[in-house]
C-alpha cells in the first residue's frame, strides 16, 4: 500500500488523465460522426432552397415559426425545382439505359413514381423530411426557366435559400406513409444513382457569397494583426515598459519579486534543462571516439555540460528562496491549464493566417499519431513525476544530502 | 501634470479615440466613460471594471459556473490571479470586494495586464471562429484536463495499489482508442479535402473544410441532433465554442444564458434563435468589428499611455505597509515546491552522474595525451575545440531557455491539403512538423524511460527500508 496523502495526489491525476482523454474521445467521435454523413449521400430532403422543416425522425425540434416568404421568392423556388426535377427525369432515363445494377431500385422507385417521389438529386436540402415534400411541385404549373446543368441549379437553389425562409406549411406534403415505405427499401443501395455524394460531385459545390465576403474579411484582418505584431512600434514598448517601472517603483518594491506563475515556468524550464543535458551526456557518454581530438571534444563537453548543470543548481536555489518567501498562494478556482513542459504558454496570436499544408492521407495520419503520442507521453512523463515525488518527498528530511546510494540508470 | 496635458492636447481627439478603440476591442469592454471616471476614482465605475478584469483573468472556457458567480466573489478571483501574476501595487488586494470603490486602482491593474500583454488579441485568439479543420502542432493543451479536478476529500482511507494499477490500465486503453479514432478521423479528413478541391474562392485554400462543406450541407440545421451540439470540428477543438448553454429553468437563468449568448455569438445554435449558418455569419461580423478595433487600439495606444502615466501620477504616493493581504479563498494543501525539489533532486543526481564522467575522462586524457601536446599548434586546435564546444553548448542552453522554439509557433493551424505539398514562406509542412515530433518523441521517451527507472529505485529502497516486505513488481514497463 501507498502511502496515504501519496496514493490520493496520484489517484487525482490519474483521474484527471483519464477526464482528458474521455473528453477528447468525445471530441473525436462527434467529428466522426459529422465527417461520416458527409461522406455518405447527403439526405435528399426536398428542395435545397427551402428551410428546414424538421422532419418527423427530429421530434425534439419544435417546428420554426412560420415565417413565410415572399410569393416571388415561392415561384422562383418552385420553378427551378421543377426544372431539377424534369433533369432528374432524364437523367434518370439515360442511365436506366446504362446500368443494370440498378434496376431494382429503379423499378421500386418507378412502381411509386406518379405521386413524383423521386429522391431526386443532388438536392442538398437539411432535415430528414424525407422525400415528401419534393412531391408537390407537380402540381404546380410548369416553369419555363431551363437549367443548363444541375450545378448552376444548385448553386441558384444555394443562394436563394440563403434568403428565404420557408415555413412548414407552405409545402403541402403528401401522404408519408408510401413515401417511407420508399424512402426504406433501397437504404442498402444508394439512394438514387443521383443521390449527392462528396465524392461525385463535391468540387461543384460553391460557399455563399455571403459568408464568402465575411470570410475573405476575417482572414484579411487576421493577416493585417499578425503583421502589425511582427513588426510592433518601438514607441508604444517603450511607453509601456516605462508605465511597468513606474508601476513598480510606485509600489514601494524595488525589484520584481518572482511570482507564482514565473517560479512555475522557471520550474519547467528547468526540467527541460534536465532532460536536454541528460539526453546530451547520454550521447556523448555512448560515442566511441576514434582520435585524440574528438576524445578532447568529448571531453570538454563533458566538463560544460558540469557546468551548466552546476548554474542551473545555482538557478534553483534562487527559486528556492523566492517561493519561501512568498505568502501561502490561494488556489485559483479551476485548474489552470497545465503547460506542457515542451511547449511555452501563452497565447500567440500571430498563427492564424498560417497553414498546415499535408499532401496525402499517410502523411496526416503520421502526423496526427505523433501529435497524440507526444501528447500521451507528456502525460505518462507528468504522471511519473508525481509517483517520484511523493515516493522521494515521503523521505523526510534532507534531500539528496543522505547518504543515498545512486546506481547509474 | 498640467503641462503634460497640454502636450496631449494636439491630438486632442487621439485619446477618447484610443479608449474606445480598446473598450470595443475587448469582450463586454466597459464604455469610454468608466475610464475617465475611473482616473478620478469615482465609485460608479468600479463594477465594471471588476467584471472586466474578472473576464481577462478568468481561465477558458467561460461556462455557466463561472460566469454565474457573485461579484464578491469574482472579485475575490481577481485579486488572486493578479497576486499570482506578480502585480506590485498592494493596494489591490485592500480593496473592498463589494464594488463601493477603487476604480482608480482597477484601472491601474487593467492597464498593468495590458502592457504585459497582448491582451485583447489573446482574448480575441480564445473565442475566435475557426472555419477550416485545424490542428496545433505544439502540445499546448493537446490533452488538457477539462476543468477544475473535483476536490474529492475522501475518508482517509489507504488507496490500494491495485486501485491506481487498474486506473492505469484504463488510462492505457484509452490512449489506444484515441489512437485509433484519430487515424480513422485523419482518413475522412483526407476524403473531405480531396472531394471538395477546387471550391474554395480563396486559391490558397483550394478545398473545403468540414466545417464549411457541413455548412452546405446543411445550412439550416435542421439536422442537429440536439441542443448544443458543436458545429465546429477540428483536432484541437477551440476553447472559445465550449459552451454548455443549458435551456433557461426560469427568467434569471434564461438571462444568464442569454449574457454568454451574446458574448459567443455561436450560441445562438444552441437557442435556435437563427440558422447555423446566419448565427455563423453574424459571428464572424461580429469577430471583424472587434479585429478593426484592435487594429484601431494598436495605432492608437501610445496617446493612452501616456494618459495612464498621468493616472499614475494622481494616486497616492507611498508604500502602504505590506500588511495583512485580505482574505483569500480557503487554501487546498497543494503541493508548494514539491515539483522545485525533485528538479533539484534529479539536478543532483544528473550532476553526480557527470562528475564522475568527467573526472575519468579527464584522468584517462591526461594520462594518454598529457604529457605530448603542448606546443602551440596544440593549442591552437585547443582552442578551436573548446571554441566549438562552447557555441554548442550554447545552442543547447537556449532551447530551454527560450520559452518557444521559433522555429514552430503557436497555435492552431489550418490543415489544407495540397498533391504537390507546396507551402509558403509562412506556412509549415506537415513533413517538417512530422520530423520535429519524432525528435521530441524520442526525447520525452527518453525522459521517461528515466524516470521509470528511477521510480522503481526508489521503491525498491522503500521496500529495503521496510522489513519483511516482498515487492513484486510488474514486468516490462
Amino acid at each position: 500500500m501507498l502511502p496515504r496523502d501519496c496514493s490520493r495526489r496520484l489517484v487525482t491525476e490519474l483521474q484527471g488523465a483519464l477526464d482528458a482523454c474521455a473528453e477528447r474521445q468525445l471530441q473525436l467521435e462527434q467529428s466522426l460522426r459529422v465527417c461520416r454523413r458527409l461522406l455518405q449521400a447527403w439526405e435528399p430532403t426536398g428542395t435545397r432552397a427551402s428551410e428546414p422543416p424538421p422532419g418527423p425522425e427530429t421530434n425534439e425540434e419544435d417546428p420554426p415559426p412560420a415565417c413565410t416568404p415572399s410569393p416571388q421568392d415561392l415561384k422562383e423556388l418552385e420553378c427551378l425545382t421543377q426544372a431539377l426535377e424534369k433533369a432528374a427525369r432524364v437523367r434518370r432515363g439515360i442511365t436506366k439505359a446504362g446500368e443494370t445494377d440498378k434496376a431494382p431500385s429503379l423499378k421500386s422507385r418507378s412502381t411509386v413514381d406518379p405521386p413524383g417521389t423521386i429522391a431526386f438529386a443532388p438536392p442538398r436540402t437539411p432535415g430528414r423530411a424525407g422525400g415528401h415534400a419534393s412531391d408537390t411541385r407537380p402540381t404546380k404549373g410548369p416553369c419555363q426557366t431551363t437549367v443548363s446543368a444541375k450545378g448552376h441549379s444548385e448553386r441558384q437553389l444555394l443562394s436563394l435559400g440563403n434568403k428565404t425562409r420557408v415555413g412548414t406549411g407552405a409545402w403541402a406534403p403528401r401522404p408519408g406513409p408510401g413515401l417511407r415505405d420508399q424512402q426504406m427499401a433501397p437504404s442498402a443501395a444508394p439512394q438514387a444513382p443521383k443521390a449527392f455524394t462528396l465524392k461525385e460531385k463535391g468540387h461543384l459545390l460553391q460557399l455563399p457569397a455571403a459568408f464568402r465576403k465575411v470570410a475573405s474579411q476575417n482572414a484579411s484582418l487576421w493577416a493585417q494583426l499578425s503583421s502589425m505584431q511582427t513588426s510592433d512600434s518601438t514607441d508604444a514598448a517603450a511607453a509601456k515598459t516605462q508605465f511597468l517601472q513606474n508601476m513598480q517603483t510606485a509600489s514601494g518594491k524595488p525589484q520584481p519579486r518572482l511570482s507564482a506563475e514565473e517560479v512555475e515556468a522557471e520550474t519547467g524550464r528547468l526540467w527541460k534543462a534536465c532532460s536536454l543535458l541528460r539526453l546530451r551526456m547520454r550521447e556523448e557518454l555512448s560515442a566511441a571516439p576514434t582520435d585524440w581530438m574528438q576524445e578532447y571534444r568529448c571531453l570538454l563537453t563533458l566538463e560544460g555540460l558540469q557546468a551548466m548543470v552546476g548554474q542551473c543548481l545555482h538557478r534553483l536555489q534562487e527559486l528556492r528562496a523566492a517561493v519561501a518567501e512568498q505568502p501561502p498562494r490561494p488556489c485559483p478556482v479551476g485548474r489552470p491549464p497545465r503547460a506542457s513542459p515542451s511547449c511555452g504558454g501563452g497565447v500567440d496570436p500571430a498563427w492564424s493566417s498560417q497553414l498546415l499544408v499535408y499532401s496525402s492521407t499517410q502523411e496526416l495520419q503520421t502526423l496526427a499519431a505523433l501529435r497524440l503520442r507526444v501528447a500521451i507521453l507528456d502525460q505518462q512523463i507528468h504522471l511519473e513525476k508525481v509517483l517520484l515525488e511523493e515516493e522521494v518527498g515521503g523521505q523526510q528530511g534532507t534531500w539528496g544530502r543522505g547518504a543515498r546510494r545512486r546506481t547509474r540508470g | 501634470m498640467g503641462r503634460r496635458r497640454r502636450r496631449v492636447d494636439p491630438a486632442a481627439g487621439a485619446l477618447p479615440e484610443a479608449i474606445a478603440a480598446l473598450s470595443r476591442s475587448l469582450p463586454s469592454g466597459p464604455s469610454p466613460e468608466i475610464f475617465r471616471r475611473a482616473k478620478f476614482d469615482r465609485p460608479e465605475a468600479t463594477p465594471a471594471l471588476w467584471q472586466l478584469l474578472f473576464r481577462v483573468l478568468a481561465p477558458l472556457p467561460l461556462d455557466n459556473a463561472l460566469a454565474s458567480l457573485a461579484p464578491e466573489v469574482q472579485a475575490r478571483l481577481v485579486k488572486s490571479a493578479l497576486r499570482s501574476q506578480g502585480y506590485p501595487r498592494l493596494a489591490l488586494a485592500q480593496l473592498p470586494e463589494d464594488g463601493s470603490q477603487g476604480s482608480r486602482e482597477l484601472l491601474l491593474a487593467l492597464s498593468w495586464l495590458l502592457a504585459r500583454g497582448p491582451v485583447p488579441e489573446q482574448m480575441l485568439a480564445q473565442t475566435r471562429v475557426p472555419l477550416g479543420d485545424e490542428m496545433t502542432v505544439c502540445q499546448c493543451e493537446a490533452l488538457a484536463s477539462p476543468g477544475p479536478p473535483a476536490p474529492q476529500v475522501r475518508a482517509e482511507e489507504p488507496v490500494d495499489v491495485r486501485h491506481v494499477q487498474w486506473l492505469m490500465g484504463k488510462l492505457r486503453f484509452r490512449w489506444r482508442q484515441l489512437v485509433s479514432s484519430q487515424q480513422e478521423q485523419c482518413s475522412l479528413l483526407s476524403k473531405i479535402h480531396q472531394y471538395t478541391r477546387g471550391c474554395h474562392g480563396d486559391q490558397s485554400l483550394g478545398h473545403l473544410s468540414v466545417a464549411e462543406a457541413e455548412m452546405l450541407r446543411d445550412p439550416e440545421g435542421g439536422q442537429v441532433s440536439g441542443v448544443g451540439t458543436p458545429r465546429n470540428l477540428d483536432l484541437a477543438y477551440p476553447k472559445g465554442l465550449h459552451f454548455s448553454c443549458t435551456p433557461g429553468m426560469g427568467p434569471r437563468t434564461f438571462w444568464k444564458d442569454l449574457w454568454l449568448v451574446c458574448e459567443q455569438p455561436c450560441l445562438l445554435l444552441a437557442c435556435s434563435l437563427l440558422s447555423p449558418l446566419r448565427a455563423l455569419l453574424r459571428t464572424l461580423e461580429c469577430e471583424n468589428r472587434r479585429l478593426e478595433a484592435v487594429l484601431a487600439w494598436r495605432r492608437t495606444e501610445l496617446v493612452f499611455w501616456r494618459w495612464m502615466d498621468t493616472v499614475l501620477d494622481t494616486c497616492a504616493p507611498g508604500a502602504p505597509a505590506a500588511t495583512s493581504q485580505g482574505t483569500f479563498l480557503p487554501r487546498i494543501p497543494e503541493h508548494r515546491g514539491g515539483e522545485l525539489e525533485l528538479v533539484a533532486w534529479e539536478l543532483r543526481a544528473l550532476q553526480e552522474e557527470l562528475q564522475e564522467a568527467a573526472e575519468r575522462r579527464r584522468a584517462a586524457w591526461e594520462a594518454e595525451a598529457g604529457g605530448c601536446g603542448r606546443g602551440p599548434e596544440w593549442s591552437a586546435v585547443r582552442r578551436a575545440s573548446r571554441e566549438a564546444v562552447e557555441t554548442e553548448l550554447g545552442a543547447l542552453r537556449r532551447r530551454w531557455e527560450q520559452d518557444r522554439d521559433p522555429a514552430q509557433p503557436h497555435g492552431p493551424r489550418r490543415l489544407v491539403r495540397r498533391e504537390d505539398g507546396a507551402a509558403g514562406d509562412r506556412d509549415l509542412r506537415a513533413a517538417e512538423v512530422i520530423r520535429t515530433l519524432r525528435s521530441q518523441e524520442v526525447c520525452l521517451e527518453a525522459v521517461l524511460r528515466q524516470l521509470q527507472g528511477q521510480c522503481r529505485q526508489e521503491l525498491a529502497r522503500l521496500a529495503g527500508a521496510l522489513p519483511g516486505l516482498i515487492w513484486i513488481l510488474p514486468p516490462g514497463r
